[in-house]
């Protein structure tokens, strides 16, 4: 997979290439609207990371020539500006997703995973997920450890489903909120804290091997 | 310079709009003055006309009733003569300068016609033959060589007997008829003279004030919002406009003030967490165990996910308190967002061993922004965790009052002490200063924006917030209004972000 970052600021840039390298993907960068145009229109990104502040060219503007000769990557666009209507129209002029600085890595890298999962075309959606000796059945919404059933509030089973979904990967609280609650909160409550803590109360009790571990300041993964 | 002025001076509104209604006053004027000219000649000319067709009359019956021997010509003359002298002569036998009056008959026979009068009567003939005569109508007959128009009434004798003609110039009349004009033209040049002089200095004055107005706003600095327009005791158009242009320097100096006051207490909140920060990355730096020194780094990444957080929260309570946060509203039921949000802190109040109770059973419609009131539902939420003190019972509940829907939020804790609860009484429309950026509790670890956000978020959406303690004694209460159905804010035509 390779990814275009187009970004004007040398250590947001400097930093997403390193973090998206690290994370197995093959990266572009460039500073420039028309230099990232001409990467672009090569056609061999899969998905594209466009700044909306470039000192030559506005994003959305970049965005919008792109789409117009026939560039069909996925765009996940980064700004600044927090306004609705900024988001809004990213994503009726070309845009796939929208992220507002400060952001974390995980959630950035999480998103651009989501993006390249729609424009690919997916296999059919499991109906088990298993990690480790942990085993979830989506249809009948059961959770066992290592054969013993879990007993667990619809709550708590959406969000192990979540990490499931996610396994391996760090999850952040705002993304928690976002997919289990459906709640768009950018809130420094450690309120998914508490329920993480109930939900690891039932899935790592009497066992040597936690799944569910917190990355303090980042988040959450479970992970075998 | 001079004509540079005097060009400028051509430019104004104040010279554009005397002109205007200078020129119209003028014609109005003329146009008065004409009618009353013409309604005076008429009566003037009347007062001739019926002492002519009187003495034509009498003329004609002497010259009908005398008999035609050689005395006829000097009859007739005596008695034209006789007839000629009323009219010279004023009531007490003064002469009346210029009063002219001639007589003249033609016979069918072609002898020379009899003429009393002026002594060039050729001229008098030539002109009497260029009329016709209309039987005893005056016409007005014009003489070369005299001034003004006789006015001549022309009888008809027997068939073929020839007329008789009486012509009198009125000098009296014509003098009083030129005075008057000379008069009305005068007046008419005066008051149009006045007219405009008093317009254009009406108008140059009012316009001043405009100047002033104008002068302000183009010496407003952003450094100096403190200059306004002097407005004297003055009702009119211009103080009302000086007025309102004094307010608005007014709400944008207090909006320039907050704004600075934000500032301020930003970076005052900023520079704590940001030395503590750099703090922790320091020591993390220069520790050799890894596991102490991600502790550390992971400590920095939360204080600045929370600085993050007051940064948002503070843009956002500063934009809806500048009247600027702008809502995409949808209509969803209040209970059930109150629901989920209820869901997600349950379990935290049951660990911080408070009774969390909610009572959201009806729907309740409401315009209003999502993301925004979930996150004031949140931080009532979160207020509660924090203040209301372990072992209180905290209660949610949903419902209708009036026209507005009710978030109430009451607790049996501590309650809020009286100094939050006062009037702040700087004009904000926010009066308590519970719901003020920055200002908290004594207890409080946060930055003092919940309650400052929760109070901007319903006032954003045309409602309000209100906290007090309960009147049965422990515990506080917060109500958050927000109107049913259409709030202040229409519903914008908002694309759904499809955001995942």
């Amino acid at each position: 997979m390779r990814l275009l970052v187009v970004e004007d600021d040398k250590t947001i840039r400097e930093f997403l290439t390193r973090a998206l390298a690290e994370s197995g993907f093959g990266v572009d960068a460039s500073a420039l609207g028309r230099e990232g145009e001409k990467l672009a229109l090569e056609g061999v990104h899969d998905a594209l990371i466009v700044d909306l502040a470039l000192p030559d060219m506005d994003g959305l503007e970049l965005i919008q020539r792109l789409r117009a000769q026939g560039v069909t990557a996925p765009v996940l666009i980064l700004s600044a500006r927090r306004s609705v209507d900024e988001r809004v129209s990213g994503l009726e002029r070309g845009g796939d997703d929208y992220m507002t600085k400060p952001f974390a890595v995980a959630e950035l890298l999480a998103r651009v995973r989501a993006l390249l999962r729609r424009s690919t075309p997916s296999q059919s959606e499991a109906t088990r997920l298993r990690v480790g000796d942990l085993e979830i059945d989506l249809i009948r919404r059961e959770a066992k450890r290592g054969g013993a059933e879990i007993q667990l509030t619809q709550q708590e089973f959406a969000l192990l489903e979540y990490l499931c979904r996610n396994a391996g990967r760090v999850v952040t609280r705002a993304m928690v909120l976002d997919h289990v609650w459906k709640m768009r909160i950018d809130t420094s409550t450690n309120i998914v804290d508490v329920h993480i803590h109930r939900l690891r109360n039932k899935v790592d009790r009497d066992t040597q091997q936690p799944l569910i571990r917190t990355i303090r300041g980042v988040g959450y993964v479970l992970k075998d | 310079m001079f004509s540079r002025i005097r060009r400028s001076f051509y430019r104004t509104s104040a010279w554009r709009l005397a002109l205007r209604s200078t020129l119209v006053f003028a014609a109005g004027c003329a146009v008065v003055f004409l009618a009353m000219y013409i309604v005076v000649a008429r009566a003037v000319q009347e007062r001739s006309d019926s002492w002519l067709m009187g003495e034509s009359e009498t003329l004609k019956q002497v010259a009908l009733t005398t008999p035609r021997d050689g005395l006829y010509d000097r009859i007739v003359e005596e008695v034209a003569e006789q007839a000629s002298q009323e009219v010279s002569y004023d009531g007490s036998g003064h002469p009346i300068e210029g009063n002219t009056v001639f007589f003249a008959e033609t016979n069918g026979s072609g002898q020379p016609p009899v003429w009393v009068g002026p002594e060039e009567s050729a001229k008098f003939l030539e002109a009497l033959r260029r009329i016709r005569p209309a039987q005893g109508t005056p016409v007005s007959v014009r003489v070369p060589g005299w001034r003004a128009p006789f006015r001549v009434v022309a009888v008809s004798m027997k068939p073929g007997e020839g007329h008789i003609y009486l012509g009198l110039l009125d000098a009296e009349a014509a003098a009083l008829m030129r005075r008057l004009l000379v008069r009305f033209a005068l007046g008419w040049l005066v008051m149009v003279v006045l007219g405009f002089l008093v317009t254009l200095m009406g108008l140059r004055r009012m316009l001043r004030r405009v100047d002033a107005i104008t002068g302000t706003a183009a010496s407003i600095r952003s450094d100096d919002l403190s200059t306004r327009v002097p407005v004297k005791d003055q009702r009119d158009e211009v103080a009302r406009l000086a007025r309102t242009f004094n307010n608005m320097l007014d709400r944008i100096s207090s909006t320039v003030n907050q704004l600075r006051t934000l500032t301020d207490s930003m970076a005052h909140d900023l520079k704590s967490p940001i030395t503590s920060v750099r703090g922790r990355l320091e020591i993390a730096l220069s520790l050799d165990d890894r596991s102490q020194s991600a502790e550390l780094v992971a400590g920095a990444l939360e204080q600045l996910d929370r600085l993050s957080d007051v940064i948002t929260t503070s843009l956002d309570v500063a934009e809806a308190d500048g009247g600027a946060l702008r809502l995409r509203p949808q209509t969803v039921d209040l209970s059930e967002l109150a629901g989920r949000v209820a869901e997600l802190y349950g379990p935290a109040f049951a660990d911080n061993h408070q009774i969390f109770a909610i009572s959201a059973d009806r729907p309740v419609v409401v315009q209003m922004d999502v993301p925004l009131c979930t996150r004031m539902l949140s931080n009532l939420m979160e207020n509660e965790l924090h203040y209301a003190g372990a072992g209180a019972e905290v209660r949610l509940a949903i419902g209708e009052e009036g026209n507005f829907a009710a978030i109430r939020v009451e607790d049996n804790g501590p309650g809020f002490s009286a100094e939050l609860l006062e009037n702040a009484g700087d004009g904000s429309p926010e009066p308590t200063r519970v719901f003020h950026r920055f200002v908290k509790g004594s207890g409080s670890q946060g930055h003092g924006l919940g309650l400052a956000f929760v109070s901007a978020v319903a006032m954003a959406h045309g409602g309000r917030a209100s906290a007090r303690n309960r009147s049965d004694g422990r515990g506080a209460e917060i109500v958050v209004e927000l109107p049913l159905g259409e709030g202040k804010h229409q519903p914008q035509q908002s694309t759904q972000a499809s955001v995942s």
